[in-house]
């Protein structure tokens, strides 16, 4: 009887969890914006400028990039797959292999990122590119 | 035998302070996004299955739109204050990471200006932006 005129110990926010989640929410919180921030995409070396590199002509290859995105490779236009093969067959014949890109100055940028994607799906590492109009 | 002795009252934290830990919680949250805040330009991202992370401590964000316009911060510049602002991050930071975010339509002769400006400096590495393929 008595009991019940005794009045309830309040309880101790401490000992409610409340500020654990909010602690919680916020390392989420920076989690997240910690993500939004970062770039992916490809690490590209670029060559250095009027400085000519001399390679063997039997390990060089040749790709051409035109206007509408059509790839040339040896004189044949040829696909985004079957390109990526051929590459793939002479990375594994030629270790050494460098590959120039010879990009049209209206070829679409997307065009230039499939075909650099497939030049790293392949690791090759002697990879060049310039524009077309610096060769006219 | 009934003790009648006054118990010292526990401390406690008042629970109606806790909407006020909220709201400075809040307003931190909108500062530090405020801290973090992007200058994105509105572009088409090129996309691509296999990436890697191409972000360091250090970055410089070169945008360009679909029409060669190329922009830092929200600020549109032209070759020659691109060139300079390049040198700037450089010499601040030689290990300032330069990336290329351009639109999946831009003609190469827009990019290939910038690429040519970063050579012109003897910068060596470029991160070429884009965004993970569905």
């Amino acid at each position: 009887m008595i009991k019940r005129f005794m009045k309830r110990k309040p309880d101790d926010p401490g000992d409610s969890g409340s500020l654990n989640d909010l602690s919680f929410l916020l390392i989420v919180f920076f989690i997240v914006i910690a993500g939004f921030n970062v770039n992916k995409g490809f690490l590209v070396n670029l060559p250095e400028k009027n400085k000519p590199r001399v390679v063997q002509t039997n390990d060089l290859m040749r790709c051409e990039l035109g206007p509408t995105g059509e790839i040339t490779i040896d004189g044949k236009v040829t696909s985004l797959e079957a390109a990526s093969t051929t590459i793939g067959a002479m990375a594994k014949s030629k270790p050494n292999m460098t590959l120039l890109l010879v990009i049209d100055p209206e070829t679409r940028y997307q065009r230039v990122i499939d075909v650099i994607h497939e030049i790293r799906t392949h690791d090759i590492e002697n990879f060049s590119f310039r524009m077309e109009e610096a060769d006219k | 035998m009934i003790n009648l002795k006054r118990k010292k009252p526990r401390p406690m934290i008042p629970m109606s302070s806790m909407s006020d830990i909220g709201f400075l919680l809040l307003i931190f949250i909108m500062l530090i996004s405020l801290i973090n805040q992007r200058h994105e330009v509105k572009i088409e991202y090129s996309e691509a299955k296999k990436l890697e992370k191409t972000s360091d401590s250090h970055n410089l964000e070169i945008w360009i739109e679909r029409n060669g316009v190329v922009t830092i911060d929200g600020v549109i510049v032209d070759a020659k204050t691109l060139e300079g602002i390049v040198a700037e991050s450089v010499a601040q930071n030689p290990d300032a990471r330069v990336h290329v975010i351009a639109d999946r339509n831009t003609p190469w002769k827009y990019v290939n200006s910038v690429t040519g400006v970063l050579q012109l400096l003897q910068h060596r590495v470029v991160s070429f932006v884009v965004k993970e393929a569905p």
